[in-house]
């Protein structure tokens, strides 16, 4: 009979419940595509040239942990707040404690685990689907991964099923434990403003101060090293907490006081519920914004590797591909480039000497890259454009030329001679032919073949052995060895991010219930629907603003330690800024519709 | 006499018509006059609860017309019934209803916003009508810390800020003390007489009632009985209620 009643009080919320399950299902399958690689330890050797990156993935893998295990208690609390009313209510009716415990073990446990297998099936299918679509979109090599993998299958089937029998034990004693009586009333019990004057000052200043220490290491890391790490993650994690339990409540207090504002309409109740919520929320704001911060940051510098990809390759060479005995080479494919610069050099070459015609190095001035602050530890490398005289007299400017030609003629000295010099020489000629693309990355495929033409046509060549002489061999080695990087950082930072917003979600969704009568009265006073709405809506919008903009703020700082990695970490930052605030808006706006079904869903 | 409120064969039936339905009120008429105190009484499923309803415009009557300060409330719909609430509806209930992340004086103020006035308008307005409900000290005061009585006399003050065309009131003093329910009834009868508030209260209390100039019982969704107080004393028109109300059960 209660089984029957329990059923029916799941039926008469389903949509909560689907909510509710849907998000477990949600982390269950995140956890898995995470797990999939990170005890994939193939994909990851081969993947990296860092040992470091299976360290890497395992220090990922126990945050997502503790953030699933945050997010299941977030979660479970609002499966409770859903259903203790009910269970108070049997319970009332004579049900034994130990038969309702029981019930709800069963209840916790069910949900739970049908959730984790569905979401590891969801899992195996995302994780390809992801795969497949970063592959393509991001044009990154990744060796060794498959979808299905049994140790991360494994892994999340335990990890998940010995939380939710945590989750059931805890609901079944909690319930059991508390007062019928309290658990009636669970909604009505108030929450009350304490503040020491004192000590709120303190924590205003502490957590402006710990922030500030926190950037500065950040920012300084090439001086304090591993200690900055260290430092900077108490601080900003100390002081964050203090901003919220402090600073924002200040601001709504002084928004509170700004009349002309907060007697307008809703306002004023908005803002005292803002300033009740907040107090509560404190440890989750806190952590939903270092963990964002993680999540933007990890999203950020993914991106960053990628960016890094281009740059560095355009450092390798200023010529996109390098053609040597270029006469053996049907000159239709070189169009197909629609080159920019086109630039063939004859050779004729004895025992010692590799002689060129000084003539075309005037029509076609030879380009070298130059590096023109070696001292600051900054790349600045610029194109120079060398002239015919300047690369026959300096023997520099002649060993960049040398990068160019084949092994066996880089033992040789270079002469430049004047034209009719060079035509009176009889020795065998052949020429060397430097192309500037227009779009190397689009013509990628075509250059690729030429490569390979390349070394087809010069037996000194032919052993494949990589060379940085043509960009198309570097950019494939460093495309290669970033693209994990690449992969990880995007794929943590999407994980974290959804996880995050998910636990924001459902912290605000059980606190729903409690606000239904308070709608409801200002509806009899005769507060418009849309009003009710809008405020709503805002309460909703500061509680996900506050914490993504501190995040925010945490990574735009916090990139400054990638400086040592990256030349430029906030080199088009907006790309994983808007792939975050996207995703994030998206939550916000299911949170608002939820929260507004559950909140005003009477009728009018 | 102005008739402020004016009800016309209004009857409510729960359930569709496919479903098993329930006749909650049956053809009811009726009408206020400005500055009467009216009580409305009647058994548990009577009605009552839901002619207040419906009253307050927070239900729909299955037909049959209500007029409130000429305005036929039937008629209105979504953000015309708010507006209508806020202006010409006070509302006091059982459980105060009071918005306990807001200050007593913020509670107040609450209708004032909603309408638009200036802020230095609502100050004045509720710092009147706290005065008037002798609630001035408490108007800092969180409902939390603040006595049953008191929070009633905050939700009084809420209702009247707006001075509305009428006050409605739900059980008013179901959860108070008796000391807090009399200082409650006195402060309302007050208000009627001095202030010429109209008022309309529902309530099981034969006590509570005592206090009205004209009662209706309402039993089986009709009225069954109309008795006014006229010149009897107060206690004389409350064992009169009981009387009633003892015919009633039989």
């Amino acid at each position: 009979m209660l089984w029957k009643l329990s059923l029916t009080g799941i039926k008469s919320r389903l949509r909560d419940y689907i909510v509710l399950f849907s998000g477990l299902v949600m982390a269950s399958a995140i956890f898995y595509m995470f797990e999939s690689m990170a005890s994939n330890t193939d994909f990851l050797n081969n993947n990296s040239t860092l040992a470091m990156t299976v360290f890497i993935f395992r220090f990922g893998s126990v945050l997502l942990g503790i953030i699933t295990f945050v997010y299941i208690l977030y979660a479970n609390s609002f499966l409770m707040t859903m259903r203790q009313k009910d269970y108070a209510m049997f319970m009332m009716l004579g049900a034994k404690g130990r038969k309702i415990a029981q019930m709800i073990f069963s209840e916790t446990l069910i949900v739970g685990t049908v959730a984790t297998l569905v979401g590891s099936a969801l899992g195996i299918g995302l994780t390809s689907v992801v795969h497949r679509l970063l592959v393509a979109q991001l044009n990154i090599k990744i060796t060794h991964f498959t979808p299905f993998n049994m140790n991360g299958l494994l892994i999340t089937l335990l990890f998940f099923i010995v939380l939710f029998l945590l989750a059931a034990f805890v609901n079944a004693f909690s319930i059991v434990k508390k007062p019928i009586l309290t658990l009636l009333r669970a909604d009505q019990t108030p929450a009350q403003m304490k503040q020491h004057k004192f000590l709120f000052f303190l924590e205003v200043v502490l957590g402006i101060i710990f922030i500030g220490v926190g950037y500065y290491m950040m920012a300084n890391i090439g001086t304090y090293q591993l200690m900055a790490i260290a430092v900077a993650l108490v601080t900003i994690v100390l002081g964050t907490y203090f901003i919220f339990h402090s600073v924002i409540i200040f601001f709504l207090k002084l928004l509170k006081k700004t009349e002309n504002l907060s007697m307008k309409k809703l306002n004023n109740f908005t803002l005292s519920q803002l300033s009740f919520r907040i107090r509560e929320y404190t440890q989750m704001l806190s952590m939903v914004a270092m963990l964002l911060a993680l999540a933007l940051g990890a999203l950020t510098v993914g991106l960053g590797f990628k960016n890094q990809i281009t740059q560095l390759t355009n450092e390798v060479s200023n010529y996109d591909l390098v053609l040597n005995q270029s006469e053996l080479i049907d000159q239709s494919k070189v169009e197909k480039l629609s080159p920019t610069i086109n630039a063939v050099y004859q050779q004729k070459e004895d025992e010692k000497t590799v002689y060129y015609n000084y003539s075309e190095f005037e029509q076609n001035p030879f380009l070298i890259m130059e590096n023109q602050t070696p001292n600051t530890g900054e790349r600045n490398v610029k194109t120079k454009k060398v002239t015919a005289e300047e690369l026959a007299t300096n023997s520099n400017y002649q060993d960049e030329l040398r990068y160019y030609e084949l092994p066996e003629q880089r033992e040789k000295e270079i002469k430049l001679l004047p034209a009719e010099e060079f035509a009176q020489l009889n020795l065998p000629q052949t020429s060397m032919q430097l192309i500037q693309a227009k779009d190397f990355h689009e013509s990628i495929e075509q250059i690729g073949d030429l490569v390979a033409e390349n070394n087809k046509n010069n037996e000194s060549l032919k052993d494949g052995m990589f060379s940085f002489t043509q960009k198309y061999d570097a950019y494939q080695m460093i495309n290669g060895m970033f693209s994990g990087f690449e992969f990880m950082g995007f794929f943590l930072g999407i994980a974290f991010l959804t996880m995050l917003a998910s636990c924001l979600m459902f912290k605000i969704l059980s606190g729903s219930k409690s606000d239904v009568v308070r709608y409801e009265m200002l509806g009899k006073i005769g507060a418009r629907q849309a009003l009710l709405k809008q405020s709503i809506r805002r309460e909703i919008g500061i509680l996900f603003l506050a914490p993504g903009i501190l995040g925010a703020i945490h990574v735009l700082f916090g990139l400054q330690m990638f400086t040592v990695l990256m030349d430029d970490p906030y080199h088009n930052l907006w790309i994983p800024f808007t792939i975050f605030f996207v995703l994030y808006f998206i939550y916000y706006v299911v949170t608002t519709w939820l929260y507004t079904g559950i909140v005003l869903n009477k009728k009018e | 006499m102005d008739k402020i409120v004016e009800i016309k064969n209004v009857t409510k039936v729960y359930g569709k018509s496919n479903e098993k339905q329930t006749q909650a009120l049956n053809g009811i008429s009726f009408s206020v006059e400005k500055g009467e105190f009216i009580g409305i009484m009647g058994a548990s499923g009577s009605g009552k609860s839901t002619l207040l309803n419906i009253l307050s415009t927070l239900d729909k009557p299955t037909s049959g017309t209500i007029h409130i300060n000429q305005a036929d409330v039937t008629k209105l719909k979504g953000n015309q019934l708010a507006d209508f609430r806020a202006k010409e509806i006070g509302f006091i209930f059982q459980d105060f209803n009071l918005l306990e992340n807001l200050t007593a004086q913020e509670n107040i103020a609450v209708p004032l916003s909603l309408q638009g006035v200036k802020p230095k308008d609502i100050k004045k307005k509720v710092n009147a009508v706290a005065e008037r409900l002798s609630i001035s000290h408490i108007l800092d005061s969180y409902p939390a810390k603040i006595s049953g009585g008191q929070k009633q006399r905050v939700a009084a003050a809420r209702a009247l800020v707006t001075q509305p065309t009428i006050l409605l009131g739900d059980e008013p003093t179901g959860a108070l003390d008796s000391k807090s329910a009399k200082d409650l009834l006195d402060t309302m009868e007050e208000l009627n007489t001095k202030d010429n508030v109209s008022i309309l209260l529902v309530t099981h209390d034969a006590f509570s009632a005592s206090y009205c100039q004209r009662i209706l019982f309402i039993k089986d969704g009709v009225i069954h009985q109309e008795v006014k107080r006229g010149e009897q004393s107060r206690s004389d028109f409350y064992r009169q209620i009981l009387t009633i109300l003892g015919n009633l059960e039989q």
